[in-house]
């Protein structure tokens, strides 16, 4: 059975149909490329399958747990979570305090307000794993919003992971990455597939035919192709539709 | 301006609370008797803002209602005075509950809206609680109520001193601070402040962002329903003017002045507020304008509050 598996989904803004009826499944442990064109509706999936939009139709199924209608937060603790496209981290907060926040999410109740959150000995354990992970324990004390480009998108992954989820949803994690950073952050997916699954939307080819499992290709709303590695890069109205482009372009 | 080294910051806090306990035993031999109401109507005053800070300046909930949970509190207090009860304690908790029954169900409505839909409903909200209470006849309507029969503390504190009150509102006032500093740097207060800086990363981390909201929100209502409570048994009377909107746009100026989001920044604004009121009255009965004039002042000094001045450099929790 699949982890993950996505029924109908549709969406749209107005008279646009952003998300056109669109099906696929992601396999335990798998990288599930998702790419298309600006404008695809590829992060407005993510936000679907999130659940910070509202689906218009269409069913979502996680590991056996019917996701459909769920608010957000409950998707989490189902196992599903999710980085953002426009890096989205608490800017003002140190670092530390970020991951801090997320792994807090994860371990226990966020009502409790008696016990000082710094006297959580395995909180502090948990972030710095993470921070160390990513590569980010030298910026521990730095505000987020004052990191370099690569090192934030590193974070809001990093957070992203922290709540430990089963299926992973990324949104373009590399880019604005410069070579150095895209290099590492490969690395690091390339690690995280024995932790949990991923839905990967990326732009960067190289980086999706290195890591790909399987690629969907997705164009106005509607899934154009799936398959694995090569057949996508082979198929012709793929290559007509989105590689064509980028390779001109 | 420079800071104040770490022992003395540390131990400020308790030579305040040790000269505000001792001030009700000194005041006679300097002439201040009149200053112990007012510095008790202050501590109380401070509880209120200190609630208000905390949704607003920690949980970014822009409220214009929460005099409305002050005067819940105190009108709780009325009604059960006018049933017959007489003691404090039972009385300020029966407050406490009922303005936290309020804050839950206004809250419930409310945080469903954002920004100014937010500042609309609960300033409508506390309007309607504003003319409930004008209504209530049996409870004096318009004129308000006067508490004759004292309520009791109990245990021999009630004719142990003339100013146990005083203390009594020193304590919570004292309790109340520090569980708002401790809640603060919580699990709790962490959340609260993420979802202001940031709501959808936190649904996106799994948190239930309206949850968390409202148990702040709930919070809040009941903490301001306890200083009405203690407002009542102040003044020894109580009227629909407690709730008025006005007096909860005057907490909110106090809260921005003094500093929002800072554990000091209510305290420190109801301080400032309530004594350039208490100076100006003692030159001028219009002394609304010099105020206003003052309050621009220190909104151009001090945009962060006047608690920012004395700040290192590093965010304080
Ligand atoms: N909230 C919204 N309201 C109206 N239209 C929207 C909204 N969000 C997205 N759209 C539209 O839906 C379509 C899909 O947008 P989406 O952001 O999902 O594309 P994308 O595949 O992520 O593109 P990119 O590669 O540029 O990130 C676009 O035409 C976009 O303008
Ligand atoms: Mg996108």
């Amino acid at each position: 059975m699949s982890l993950f598996s996505a029924d109908g989904l549709f969406k749209h803004f107005g008279g646009l149909v952003a998300v056109d009826r669109v099906s696929f499944a992601v396999e335990p442990g798998e990288i599930h490329a998702l790419i298309g064109p600006n404008g695809a509706g590829k992060t407005t999936l993510i936000n679907l399958i999130s659940g910070l939009l509202p689906l218009d139709a269409g069913r979502l199924v996680l590991d056996g747990a019917d996701l459909t209608g769920l608010p957000p937060y409950q998707r989490v603790r189902r196992g599903l979570s999710r980085c953002f496209q426009v890096t989205s981290v608490f800017g003002a907060d140190s670092v530390f305090d970020n991951l801090m926040l997320a792994v807090q999410a994860r371990a226990g109740s966020s009502f409790r307000c008696l016990r000082r959150r710094a006297a959580e000995g395995s909180l502090r354990e948990s972030a710095l794993a993470l921070a160390q992970k990513f590569g980010l324990d030298a910026a521990l004390d730095r505000a987020a919003a004052i990191l370099p480009h690569g090192d934030q998108r590193k974070l809001d992954v990093a957070l992203a992971l922290a709540t430990r989820p089963k299926l992973l949803l990324l949104d373009e994690p590399l880019a604005g990455m410069g070579p150095e950073d895209s290099a590492q952050m490969v690395a690091l997916l390339h690690r995280l597939r024995t932790e949990t699954a991923i839905l990967l939307v990326e732009h960067d080819m190289d980086a999706v035919f290195q890591l790909a499992d399987r690629i969907s290709v997705l164009d106005y709303g509607r899934v154009l192709a799936s398959g694995d590695v090569a057949s996508i890069r082979d198929h012709p109205e793929v290559q007509a539709v989105y590689l064509g482009t980028e390779a001109s372009g | 301006m420079k800071r104040a080294p770490g022992w003395l910051a540390r131990s400020l806090p308790w030579l305040l609370l040790l000269s505000l306990a001792l001030f009700p035993l000194l005041a006679p031999s300097l002439d201040l008797d009149y200053y112990v109401g007012f510095i008790r109507h202050l501590l109380i005053v401070m509880m209120a803002a200190t609630s208000l800070n905390f949704i607003l300046g920690y949980g970014g909930m822009v409220a214009l209602g929460h005099s409305g949970f002050v005067g819940v509190g105190a009108y709780t207090v009325v009604a059960l005075v006018d049933g017959g009860v007489t003691s404090a304690w039972g009385a300020w908790l029966a407050a406490v509950a009922v303005a936290g029954a309020f804050a839950a169900v206004i809250g419930a409505v409310s945080l469903r809206t954002r920004g100014v839909y937010f500042l609309m409903i609960t300033l409508a909200f506390s309007q309607m609680l504003h003319h409930l209470a004008v209504s209530l006849s049996a409870y004096g309507g318009d004129d308000g109520y006067s508490l004759h029969a004292p309520l009791l503390l109990g245990v021999g504190l009630d004719d142990a001193h003339p100013h146990v009150l005083y203390w009594v509102v020193l304590a919570l006032a004292a309790l109340l601070f520090t569980f708002s500093c401790r809640l603060a740097v919580s699990r709790f207060g962490y959340a609260l402040r993420g979802i202001r800086d940031n709501e959808t990363r936190m649904a996106a981390l799994g948190y239930p962002i309206y949850r968390i909201k409202l148990a702040a929100f709930i919070g809040a209502g009941a903490v301001a329903g306890l200083a009405g409570a203690l407002l009542a048994s102040h003044n020894k009377f109580v009227s629909p003017s407690v709730m008025h909107w006005t007096e909860s746009a005057t907490l909110l100026v106090m809260v921005v002045i003094g500093g929002l989001g800072r554990r000091w920044g209510g305290p420190a604004g109801v301080a400032l507020w309530l004594t350039l009121a208490e100076v100006l009255k003692l030159y001028t009965e219009y002394w609304r304008w010099p105020m206003g004039l003052l309050l621009v002042l220190i909104v151009f000094l001090a945009p962060k509050g006047v608690v920012s001045l004395f700040e290192g450099p590093r965010r304080a929790g």
